[in-house]
């Protein structure tokens, strides 16, 4: 069986902004697989190019084996896909929007009906299936969309930034459904940046940060590579964290003193405390209690982008010595610029939002 | 062609103008009313047969029939794209695997429906005041689908290239409906001096005007006003060149469906 996702140098081009730059991942079939990264980091990008929402401009894409620009119609087939923005039909009730895109798939009308009925069953809001989508509260249209991306029953379901904004109750029941569908054997792509989302739910997880990939692994092994902190309150005050440094080996990587408190950081905490107490007794100091902290994936993720921005940073500014590469700074002008625009676009729209209603009246 | 998917889009775009009727149908019959009620009886009746045998009412009828078939397919079709680009549902259907040609026939077929059923509205409200006989039925019939596909698939462009819902407006007021005011629906041709009706033959809407004109009345200006050689030949070869420029407008639909062109970041 080809992957259920398998992308080759993924490129996309947003003029001088570069939203996926190289992007190479693949996404075995059943798996639950994550997309990390920080705003703008180009995860939506990314899902859009599967679906069709975007062109790439370089690069490959395929779904199932098959190429999403040359066999366009299987690979959408495919998917489901419940996207960030509240993109649904405002014209019909609930139901027949669902029956629509049933329909849209291939399935027919009467079977469309029925799925219909079973997914707004599975995701709650049954009772509201005459309702059109601008009466139902935030959470139901959060819902909603999910129900559209499973009312296809596809093999490999998206969800971007599925639980941004939603409360506790809404956002565990999805966790459950998701788990559900996923054990069914459907194959799940889930963007978040919810550290814990992802630590949940995926069996592997990708970190993006601006277009590119930073790493791909499961959660236990990006928490492994994070360094763990083991705080030691001794007997006496501790002599200066440099000679304390001196009777330790080289696991330890660093050594502060706060107090009577001592905090050594190491990779594994676990492992390594035996060795900490014993050079420390053979050193002649007394431990009085002992505690690791380890480190939450949040903070490997954090530490991941952020060591990823620095060298972002550095190799553009060594470019801006580059005769033939664009200025560093004059970049970032552009890029602000870029923001700027795009908040402009957005206030228009937001202005033309309310024409819009009378307009309608026009049709 | 007639996937379950090309059928469910279709039924789609038909039932969202079916179920506003208050929207979609009501204002070009209101309009009609007045237009046959104003024109055709209080000043009509006042104003000589344009052309002999016909009366002013009869032979507003066509052009009437015309300008609300067209208009309607057009702003039908370009408000259902421009309006799921707004709201982006229209990604309901880009992220399905109907194929592109599916989806422009299906938004075209149906808002060409609207255009066609405003048209037999205008027709039956013109029979209200007058009696009519269809001469060309068959010519009738294929020259209205053709124009109702023609301005529907317009319309598509229209709803693709528009930023807001301004543009929309000014496509129809500002560039369709002076085409067709002076598209000889309220005049014929032969009242015309020679230089304004070589620049009226310029106009294409003379064209479609003139060709249900012809269908339903069995009259055609170009008759009169066409090259000798050319005349009696001037309705068919009126409905070959529209043909011939509604399968140019569907390719270029389905090209910029293919690009993505408005649709797709």
């Amino acid at each position: 069986m080809p992957p259920a996702i398998e992308t080759v140098d993924l490129v996309k081009d947003y003029g001088e902004l570069r939203a996926l730059n190289e992007l190479s991942l693949t996404v075995e079939e059943g798996e639950f697989f994550g997309l990390l990264g920080p705003n703008g980091a180009g995860k939506t990008t990314f899902i859009n190019t599967l679906v069709g929402l975007v062109r790439k401009s370089g690069g490959e894409a395929r779904v199932f084996g098959y190429d999403v620009e040359a066999d366009y119609q299987q690979a959408r087939n495919a998917i489901g896909l419940a996207p960030q923005e509240f993109n649904v039909d405002r014209f019909f009730p609930i139901r027949e929007v669902l029956m629509h895109k049933a329909g849209y798939h291939g399935i027919p009308e009467d079977e469309a009906g029925e799925r219909a009925d079973e997914v707004l069953k599975r995701v709650g809001i049954y009772d509201k299936r005459h309702e059109r989508f601008d009466w139902l509260s935030g959470g139901m249209k959060r819902r909603l969309l999910l129900a559209r991306a499973l009312v296809t029953d596809p093999d490999l379901l998206i969800l971007d930034e599925p639980t941004a904004g939603v409360d506790v109750q809404l956002r565990h029941d999805l966790w459950d459904l998701v788990t559900e569908l996923n054990e069914e054997g459907t194959t799940i792509l889930l963007t978040t940046h919810y550290i814990e989302e992802a630590e949940r739910l995926c069996d592997r997880v990708a970190i993006m940060n601006e277009g590119h990939k930073v790493t791909v692994a499961t959660p236990d092994d990006l928490k492994r590579r994070g360094t763990d902190t083991i705080e030691i309150l001794l007997e006496s005050t501790p002599p200066a964290a440099a000679t304390i440094e001196s009777a330790l080996g080289e696991y330890a990587h660093e050594v502060s003193t706060n107090g009577d408190q001592l905090e050594i950081r190491v990779d594994d905490g676990g492992s390594t405390v035996p060795q900490v107490l014993h050079d420390l007794e053979a050193a002649g100091h007394e431990i009085a209690d002992l505690e690791i902290s380890r480190t939450s994936l949040e903070e490997i993720f954090v530490d991941l982008t952020r060591q990823e921005d620095r060298s972002v940073t550095r190799s553009s500014a060594s470019s801006a010595g580059d005769s033939e590469a664009p200025d560093a700074g004059e970049q970032e002008g552009e890029q602000s610029q870029n923001q700027n625009q795009k908040q402009e676009h957005g206030h228009e729209r937001e202005q033309e939002h309310e024409q819009e209603h009378e307009q309608e009246g026009v049709a | 062609m007639l996937s379950v998917g090309f059928r469910a889009l279709f039924k789609r775009e038909l039932l969202r103008f079916v179920r506003r009727p208050k929207n979609t149908f009501m204002p070009p019959a209101i309009t009609n009313v007045l237009y046959f009620a104003v024109f055709g009886m209080i000043l009509g009746g006042r104003i000589d047969e344009p052309v002999e045998g016909i009366g002013y009412i009869l032979f507003l009828i066509p052009g009437l029939v015309v300008l609300g078939t067209i208009s309607n397919a057009f702003e039908n079709a370009s408000f259902s794209i421009f309006h799921g680009r707004w709201n982006e549902y229209i990604h309901e259907t880009l992220t399905s695997p109907l194929s592109y040609v599916e989806m422009v026939v299906a938004y075209v077929s149906a808002s060409a429906v609207r255009g066609l059923i405003v048209g037999v509205i205008i027709a039956v409200i013109g029979r209200l005041f007058v009696p009519i006989s269809i001469e060309n039925g068959l010519f009738l019939v294929a020259t209205m689908v053709v124009i109702a596909a023609l301005f529907a698939g317009l319309g598509i462009i229209g709803g693709l290239v528009a930023r807001d819902f301004d543009d929309l407006t000014v496509m129809n007021q500002f560039i369709l409906r002076p085409l067709v005011f002076f598209g000889a629906v309220f005049y014929s041709l032969t009242m015309l001096e020679p230089l304004w009706q070589a620049v009226s033959l310029l106009n294409p809407m003379v064209y479609m005007v003139d060709s249900v004109r012809y269908g339903l009345l069995g009259y055609s200006d170009m008759f009169e006003v066409a090259p000798a050689a050319y005349a009696e030949f001037a309705p068919l070869a009126s409905l070959g060149v529209l043909t011939l420029l509604t399968v140019a407008v569907l390719a270029i639909d389905v090209y910029l469906f293919k690009i993505g062109y408005g649709l797709t970041d």
